[in-house]
């Protein structure tokens, strides 16, 4: 397979019918349409149940007084604020690092290349909380409690060699000949990176910039070590901050539900708008090439 | 593609981008310098000392919170725990997950509805599925009990998250059920899937569900070990899935590693030193599956 017949065929994954024939006769259909239908309810089951329990006992009041009396007054929109701002400073540092990084380990030549992306590699998979401890300290000694850039660094630095993993096999895939003849034309590496690399680069960086921002809406981890402050708290972190408050009595248990949902709307909206560039991301760094 | 790329590779022999490269590696060295290589030393030194979170004041204590970790049950219980909840997730992804994933490729129709259904579970916050898979095992208000109770299965109803096997079978269910980083892995590679030798089985008659088990499920063999080793490490990653759902509880019979040190770091005492043991302990493992995997996919490469 060529590298530009993958990358014309990579955008399409998610609506591409390579399967189509193998579907013979129309009975077979059915029974997939059957299998599929019940596997959604199963899946969507959980959510039927969180939205059902939350209009329990107030109704729709449940929803409304979470904005007129947010619960531990920590409104549900400063929540999104504070995931967004992580997300921000996650994403600028994943693709700064990544991208140079992607470019040196798919472009340059030098000996103990593959040597040097084998030691990337090897810290792809590294849990958050063995590694909680350090950052706990580094976090202390760069006086970043309560600060973004506190949580988004740890997030960054596990982020960082899946991103380079990404954007190492993108470059891979663009034609060395483009930047031979930049080089030709005298221009310096410097130069070839802004001004070719990172345009080419584009969709990879699109699928990762989405990622991190769906991985900072995940992050339940940094933020609860590293913000003390509950204005600072992120989406994931108030499902906790929200029922340490309101306690598991079933009047308030609607209301807690209620909150719930309300907290995984960015998320869905970044699924429903950016599941390509999800999707596409999450399974560029495994697919064979 | 290896003997287009190996060509220029050898013409430019003699010339290296050393310089350059170490300038554009420099912001990913400084990175992995600090987070990576820092902190196992710092967990290193930490583990041979009894010390709070303040890290400050610590003693010196030996080897002595290694050899308490070995002692320490809960420990290997949230080890084994891992093992057993990826297994379990690992058998719903290559059977369920697979089929979902091919039967979508099929087109059908609503299938972007279909995607957001199987996949958005796995990319909202866990914090936020696994309070909801809580909530719905709740001994009296929960929709499992209740619905339990509504169709005359009353008798089935119970504590789910107070005894240890149902507390546990409710962990092993939200594994399995944040399985959409499989289906992703699944759906790509059917894509990029060479179609010929389905023509050919087409052509001997074979019927769709013959076709999806004897010759697509063998062709995905390296899909498998994708999923596998994903999930195995997803699974060392966790945290929340346990957290949000039973704490780790009763005793420590659903632990995992991630809650243990979560457990462990928040608890106020002086076991810093000792969870650093613990961290250092999981951190190996980490790299042990990460070194699997690269091997498992460094022959994918070969192969093709």
């Amino acid at each position: 397979m060529t590298a530009t017949a993958k990358q014309q065929k990579r955008p399409n994954i998610l609506t591409a019918n390579p399967m189509s024939m193998v579907v013979t006769r129309g009975a077979d259909r059915l029974v997939i349409y059957g299998l599929l239908i019940v596997m959604g309810l199963i899946f969507a089951f959980p959510l039927y149940a969180l939205i059902r329990r939350s209009f329990e006992v107030g109704g729709i009041n449940n929803y409304i007084t979470l904005f007129t009396d947010p619960i531990g007054n920590v409104p549900i929109l400063s929540t999104y604020v504070n995931s967004l701002f992580i997300g921000v400073g996650h994403a600028a540092l994943v693709v700064s690092v990544s991208t140079t990084a992607g470019y040196a380990l798919s472009k340059l030549q030098f000996r103990g290349r593959e040597l040097t992306f084998s030691g990337v590699l090897l810290f792809l998979a590294v849990p958050g909380t063995a590694i909680l401890i350090p950052v706990y300290h580094i976090t202390q000694q760069l006086h970043l409690f309560n600060n973004y850039l506190g949580v988004a660094l740890p997030e960054a630095a596990l982020t960082i060699p899946f991103g380079v993993l990404l954007m190492r096999n993108y470059g891979r895939n663009i034609p060395d000949s483009l930047m031979e003849a930049a080089q030709l034309d005298g221009a310096s590496h410097f130069r070839i990176f802004w001004n070719i690399f990172l345009p080419l680069a584009r969709p990879a960086l699109a699928n990762l910039t989405v990622l991190c921002f769906i991985w900072s809406l995940q992050d339940f981890l940094w933020p609860s070590m590293l913000f003390t402050n509950p204005d600072l708290a992120t989406a994931a972190q108030a499902v906790k901050l929200y029922s340490n408050v309101i306690g598991q009595s079933p009047e308030q248990y609607g209301r807690y539900n209620a909150s719930l949902v309300l907290l995984a709307v960015p998320a869905v909206l970044f699924v429903i708008f950016g599941l390509r560039f999800i999707v596409n991301g999450l399974t560029s760094g495994s697919t064979k090439e | 593609m290896k003997t287009e790329r190996s060509a220029p590779r050898k013409k430019r022999k003699s010339r290296s981008d050393l310089r350059v490269a170490v300038v554009f590696l420099s912001p990913l060295l400084l990175v992995y310098a600090v987070y990576f290589i820092y902190s196992i030393f710092f967990l290193g030194e930490t583990s041979m000392t009894k010390v709070g979170i303040s890290l400050r004041n610590a003693v010196d204590v030996g080897w002595l919170n290694f050899q308490m970790l070995v002692g320490d049950a809960a420990f290997s219980r949230a080890i084994l725990n891992n093992l057993l909840f990826a297994m379990v997730s690992i058998a719903v992804a290559v059977t369920i997950g697979f089929f979902i994933a091919v039967a979508l490729a099929t087109g059908v129709r609503a299938r972007k509805l279909f995607y957001l259904v199987f996949l958005l579970p796995a990319l909202i916050p866990v914090s936020l599925v696994a309070t909801v898979f809580g909530g719905m095992f709740q001994e009296r208000f929960g929709i499992v009990n209740e619905t339990l109770r509504s169709i005359g299965l009353g008798a089935l109803a119970q504590s789910w998250l107070n005894e240890p096997g149902p507390a546990f079978a409710v962990v092993a269910t939200l594994f399995a059920y944040l399985i959409g980083l499989p289906i992703m892995y699944y759906t790509a590679d059917l894509a990029a899937l060479p179609t010929d030798s389905l023509e050919a089985a087409l052509l001997d008659g074979a019927g769709t569900f013959r076709i999806m088990r004897s010759i697509i499920y063998p062709m995905m063999t390296p899909t498998h070990i994708t999923v596998v080793l994903s999930l195995l490490l997803g699974s060392f990653r966790g945290l929340e899935q346990v957290y949000f759902s039973t704490g780790g509880g009763p005793g420590h019979s659903t632990e995992v590693v991630g809650s243990y040190l979560y457990g462990y770091i928040n608890s106020g005492g002086k076991t810093i030193g000792f969870t650093a043991a613990a961290a250092l302990i999981v951190l190996v493992i980490a790299l042990i599956i990460s070194i699997a995997q690269m091997f498992a996919t460094r022959t994918r490469k070969g192969s093709r």
